[in-house]
């Protein structure tokens, strides 16, 4: 393992004596070697979901959040690490929404934060709670635009990049990796922001459709799932449909394809992004993520026994579905999504905000 | 919720951010009140924007309101989806007039804090989101016009933490701490709308919401406003046609614009 010079004043303020659990993130030479080492041939990497998150999910490991907060995020393999008790992840991504829950479990230990929450369903108060009760220590705060192009820097096969992002903030104060320098071509005063790049070590992709190689299609945002497939040391895709490698050739399809080679496991997973959105497939779960953040957030006791339900007491992503509403759940969360994207224009968007005294049993 | 009777704060709070918001103007948008005001926007004086999001859709065609910045609707039959890194580098490059984002604190100088309520990082009163784009953009951005409520901890005199910095201690350190831009143009709350006095870089109030005085603006503030040169003028009040647009065409179930009870 290499050493690194990280930034002093941000490991003073964030209380971080043993520096290397900060290594991992940034070992270039450790990724590299991981990289070179992968099968190389197309051979069938398929195997069920219990079996790719015990073989490729360690202890300890960095694991970074993928699609966007509730977009197109492997949520159902999140939920099969929590019930496998991995313990002490770090999590990175550009939104890391998906970290909190995995708090209260011991799955997940520590933060390399950008955004917490879930946008118009309020604050984290899970998270917040975690963090006070110190089951939960941050590592790193970041910017979206940090993440992402520290993550690109590593897809561009760049140690880093200069960008002016986060100078002058508090964010610098508490990022042990982000250094403040001098642009180097130029002779009058111009601070730039060295951002280096990053090597989660195991990233879980959810996809439209992959063939049994690895080769995975997504339609949508891609946000930064393209960069994460190639700095990732080891990477899972999960799809909702397995396809044959001929479609990727002759395909006149919408959208973005990661290729084989960088994939360690494939698995079909339908429902996979449950209770997110897939593009075209189905739309979020609202009243679901308004239970959860209005409802169970607010209190330890309540959210244990939400996600015990949920997710401990499930033991795949059909018995989730089930509990959302089942088959007439899966109809409209269809027709939402299309309605959504423009394809069926028809429909009505309305539903009923999330509440207790009226819970209407299918959780559109 | 169906809204009947006279403009509310939010309804108000719309408009003022709509009509800020230049026709043939590439706009980036957060989640919550902007979202709302740009779509009205497009539907009224400024039909030719282009709407640029952060989970990558740019000018999708308008549909029902998103509830976030990554629903389908942020990119519904979008020509281009981008990756995250490409709209923040566009904001960058000069591609971006306006970007509008919320808070939860905001200082005399336009510094946002969009992470904890209290000092402590790693212990705070109440943890919030972080940055996600927040700092980005204000970074970034050409223009940047802050909205959000208005209250005395709402707008302290000095935020618990710089997500991302406005005028930073005003004067020229924005420009001294490397940032291109010319940071925060405005500041909209119900209240009154809000710039920055060019040299000290200082809050200072543009207009108020009729029926708001300079007096009410100042007790809703932690620190001390400035005041323009002269009589300050009126916000100006939302047209009852174009409120009828708000209600039956961009909001109609009142997701945004309704007040909380």
């Amino acid at each position: 393992m290499s050493t690194y010079s990280y930034n002093e004043d941000a490991l003073r303020n964030l209380k971080i004596e043993d520096t290397s659990i900060l290594d991992r993130l940034v070992d270039f030479e450790s990724a590299r070697a991981a990289h070179l080492k992968k099968e190389r041939g197309k051979i069938d990497k398929r195997m069920d979901l219990k079996e790719a998150i015990a073989t490729f999910v360690d202890d300890g490991d960095v694991l970074s959040d993928a699609g966007f907060a509730y977009v197109r995020t492997s949520h159902q393999a999140y939920f099969e690490i929590m019930r496998q008790g991995k313990k002490d992840l770090q999590v990175i991504g550009a939104p890391n929404t998906n970290q909190s829950y995995m708090i209260n479990y011991g799955t997940v230990r520590y933060s390399h934060n950008s955004y917490i929450g879930a946008e118009m369903r309020g604050t984290d108060r899970n998270y917040s709670r975690q963090l006070k009760n110190g089951k939960v220590g941050i590592l790193s705060e970041w910017s979206h635009g940090g993440v992402a192009l520290a993550l690109k820097a590593a897809q561009l096969g760049a140690p880093g990049l200069f960008s002016k992002q986060m100078l002058g903030s508090d964010i610098i104060k508490y990022n042990p990796y982000v250094k403040v320098m001098q642009n180097p071509l130029r002779d009058d005063p111009d601070p730039v922001a060295f951002i280096p790049a990053i090597y989660p070590d195991i990233t879980i992709i959810h996809a439209h459709a992959a063939d049994k190689y690895g080769n995975a299609f997504i339609y949508g945002p891609v946000v930064n799932d393209t960069a994460l497939a190639i700095a990732t040391r080891k990477l899972i895709i999960t799809a909702e449909e397995i396809i044959p490698e001929s479609s990727f050739r002759h395909n006149g399809r919408k959208g973005v394809v990661i290729p084989f080679f960088y994939a360690d496991a494939v698995v079909e997973l339908p429902f996979g992004a449950v209770p997110g959105n897939m593009p075209g497939y189905y739309y979020w779960s609202r009243q679901w993520w308004e239970k959860t953040m209005r409802l169970a957030s607010p209190d330890e006791e309540r959210f244990i026994d939400h996600f015990n339900y949920w997710v401990m007491e499930s033991k795949d992503q059909f018995d989730f579905v089930e509990k959302l509403g089942g088959a007439k759940w899966i109809a409209e969360a269809r027709r939402q999504t299309k309605s959504a994207e423009g394809d069926n224009e028809d429909i009505d968007f309305s539903y009923k905000e999330y509440n207790i005294n009226d819970d209407p049993g299918i959780y559109y | 919720m169906k809204q009947q009777g006279p403009a509310n704060l939010l309804e108000m709070l719309t408009y003022i951010i709509a009509v800020q918001i230049r026709d043939h103007s590439i706009v980036y948008v957060g989640t919550g009140l902007p979202m709302v005001a740009a779509i009205l926007a497009r539907k009224t004086h400024a039909p030719n924007i282009t709407l640029v999001y952060e989970s990558g859709g740019q000018d999708p065609i308008p549909g029902d309101m998103p509830w976030s910045v990554g629903c389908p609707l942020t990119w519904r039959k979008s020509p281009v989806l981008m990756e995250m890194a490409y709209s923040f580098g566009q904001s960058f490059n000069g591609y971006v007039d306006m970007a509008f984002l919320g808070f939860a604190q905001i200082d005399m100088y336009g510094n946002v804090n969009t992470h904890q309520i209290g000092k402590d990082l790693l212990n705070p009163t109440v943890r919030l989101t972080g940055s996600g784009g927040n700092n980005d953009l204000s970074s970034l951005t050409e223009n940047m016009v802050l909205v959000g409520l208005q209250t005395p901890e709402r707008f302290p005199e000095r935020v618990d933490f710089i997500t991302s910095v406005g005028h930073l201690d005003g004067g020229n350190s924005r420009r001294e701490a490397g940032l291109p831009g010319n940071g925060p143009i405005a500041v909209l709350s119900q209240w009154g709308v809000y710039d920055f006095e060019p040299a000290s870089k200082r809050m200072r109030v543009k207009s108020l919401t009729p029926g708001v005085n300079f007096d009410i603006a100042q007790q809703s503030t932690g620190f001390e406003l400035l005041r323009p040169e002269g009589e300050i003028p009126a916000s100006p009040m939302i047209p009852d046609d174009i409120l009828n647009i708000l209600r039956s065409e961009v909001d109609p179930r009142g997701v945004f614009t309704t007040m909380p009870s």
